[in-house]
């Protein structure tokens, strides 16, 4: 609580700042548990006295009328009454972060554990942090993964870049029902396994019938192409006028300047507002704990992308944000046998989907609701 | 009295004509569609920093210019197994024709258009056979097979130099390097297999039941 211009709580576990009115461990050693040279008793430290509790509640109104993550996302003063709840709730949650921290026999190890655990639990929305702030979290996401797992990963806080604006073009006059597109998705983006829940639906429709959603068959298990049958893909479209970001009670999902309607599971609530709002089913839910085997987790992650999800969190298609802002095609390009899929930038002149849109003959699900998808269809 | 009454309609009016031009102004940045959005803003591309050259790996291209279009190809020769087909192909097709000789290719089925249209030397230069031949006599290189398949094929090629047919390899972003003809299609059973799909959700087919 020591530095002001932080947008989470932070315990000062490793800080050599001397911290006058924290409620908490205040040891100021680097390294080991509290106690040793200390001139605190280590037995002291779970009780914090009322005077203490005090002294940070008012810390606490000072800290947040400089405007937190909080604030800036409700744009609600702090009151007293309303920060001495805030601080108790954070004190139940953090409890035992600060009881294993301030143990003697507790190793660096898990007081690192803890201390990042801390500072995940009050980070602020992922849209308003700044650079540093951006990589400080996936740092701490990355660390907390070794501490655990005992493996590293590569995890990207890359931003966007000027002059892109995302787009996709889906031949379905191509597409022959393969399901490789689904196949590497769930893959690539570390979906759960057992839900078997995909980012991606193929729909198999009967020729003739036009695109007619009620009698498409999107779970079809026989060879195809099937006789007389087309199949086309829907996922997130990654509309310019998303309507699933402007239901979101928390502001935990957002449009990026480079078309990208992304989500911050971390600051995501789950009420699934914005499943309801999108008319294209387009988002996808985590009713259970999503699980991935140890060796099949795809280490190249980002923040906003592929990145361990919890239960009880939306989630997408972010046209594998992990891939495309370091010049890959999404998995699902890559992977399909046919060339059905075609990714690029709407505002490079000269780029192929530039080409598609003004050359063939385009067109866009529910156009008429003005949600602006950036995911058109063609056919040869 | 009369005066202020004026002052008051005048005022009043350019309030009126000021909100009517407001109201249908956008923000700077909004735009009616995305099409509009697209259009005005790429009018001054930049270009991007981004490359997606790295992403093509260590597959060799060479580049070709077809029209207006210039993108890589992987390169081909080296990928034929057995080229140079003269270290074989010594004479020309019509003498190596006998009865005593041992039968090459019996592998190879050409199961593309019908009899009428298409035979081995319809591509195959006969009488160099390191190379290919078009319709009219025109050699044509090996690595440049796609010249081959737009004797034909001309729409497809369209849509291929534009982008719309084929695949990109590596990325999205330049420099463009796009599979060509031969890298998806076997020239000689050109069309694609069914078969089975790739994955199958069988939680939904549980849920169905």
């Amino acid at each position: 609580m020591s530095n002001n211009e932080k947008k989470w709580f932070s315990l000062n576990l490793n800080s050599k700042h001397k911290v006058e009115n924290a409620g908490s461990c205040g040891c100021g050693k680097t390294s080991g548990g509290c106690g040793g040279s200390s001139s605190h008793t280590p037995q002291n430290m779970h009780q914090i006295s009322d005077a203490d509790f005090d002294a940070a509640v008012e810390a606490e109104i000072e800290n947040t009328q400089k405007k937190d993550g909080f604030e800036q996302v409700f744009e609600v003063k702090m009151d007293r009454r309303s920060a001495f709840k805030k601080l108790a709730a954070s004190l139940a949650i953090g409890a035992g972060a600060v009881s294993t921290s301030c143990s003697v026999i507790a190793g660096d190890e898990s007081k690192e554990k803890s201390q990042i655990d801390w500072e995940e639990q009050f980070k602020g929305n992922y849209k308003l942090m700044s650079d540093e702030e951006k990589s400080a979290t996936v740092d701490r996401l990355v660390r907390s993964y070794q501490l655990r797992t005992g493996k590293t990963l590569s995890m990207s806080s890359k931003n966007v870049e000027k002059d892109v604006l995302f787009g996709y073009a889906f031949n379905i006059s191509k597409c022959q029902g393969y399901m490789d597109c689904v196949s590497a998705c769930v893959e690539e983006n570390n979906q759960d396994r057992n839900s078997q829940m995909e980012y991606i639906r193929i729909h198999e429709m009967k020729d003739g019938k036009g695109f007619n959603f009620n009698e498409a068959d999107d779970n079809y298990y026989h060879e195809v192409p099937a006789e007389g049958h087309f199949y086309m893909g829907t996922q997130c479209f990654h509309c310019d006028n998303p309507p699933c970001v402007d239901v979101c009670p928390v502001k935990a999902t957002w449009r990026e300047d480079d078309g990208l309607v992304v989500i911050d599971y971390d600051w995501c609530v789950g009420c699934r507002y914005c499943m309801a709002a999108c008319p294209y089913d387009g988002r996808r839910f985590n009713w259970s704990k999503p699980e991935v085997p140890e060796a099949e987790v795809n280490k190249n992650q980002h923040y906003l992308g592929n990145r361990m999800r919890k239960k009880g969190v939306m989630e997408k298609c972010t046209f594998c944000v992990q891939r495309s802002r370091a010049g890959k095609n999404p998995a699902c390009v890559e992977a399909c046998p046919t060339g059905a899929r075609i990714f690029g930038n709407l505002l490079d002149p000269n780029s192929t989907i530039r080409w598609v849109l003004e050359n063939k003959k385009v067109f866009r699900l529910k156009e008429d609701l003005g949600t602006e998808p950036k995911f058109w269809y063609f056919m040869d | 009295m009369k005066n202020t009454y004026n002052i008051i309609y005048s005022l009043l009016s350019i309030f009126l004509f000021a909100g009517i031009f407001s109201s249908c102004k956008h923000e700077e940045g909004e735009y009616h569609s995305v099409n509009d959005k697209i259009e005005a803003e790429s009018k001054n591309y930049q270009g991007i920093s981004i490359s997606s050259e790295a992403h093509i790996g260590d597959i060799k291209t060479i580049e070709i210019t077809e029209g207006e279009h210039t993108f890589l190809i992987p390169e081909r020769k080296s990928k034929i197994k057995s080229y140079a087909c003269t270290e074989c192909h010594t004479k020309p097709l019509d003498k190596m024709q006998s009865k005593d000789i041992k039968k090459a290719h019996w592998n190879i089925n050409l199961n593309h258009a019908n009899e009428n249209i298409m035979n081995c030397t319809t591509c195959h230069d006969g009488k160099h056979m390191d190379n290919l031949i078009s319709i009219t006599g025109k050699s044509i290189d090996f690595n440049t097979s796609y010249n081959l398949c737009n004797q034909c094929h001309t729409k497809q090629f369209e849509d291929w130099k534009g982008g719309a047919h084929g695949k990109r390899i590596g990325g999205w972003a330049p420099p463009r390097a796009s599979m060509t003809c031969v890298n998806c299609h076997n020239p000689h059973k050109p069309h694609f297999e069914s078969r089975w799909p790739a994955r199958y959700n069988t939680q939904k087919l549980i849920e169905r039941e």
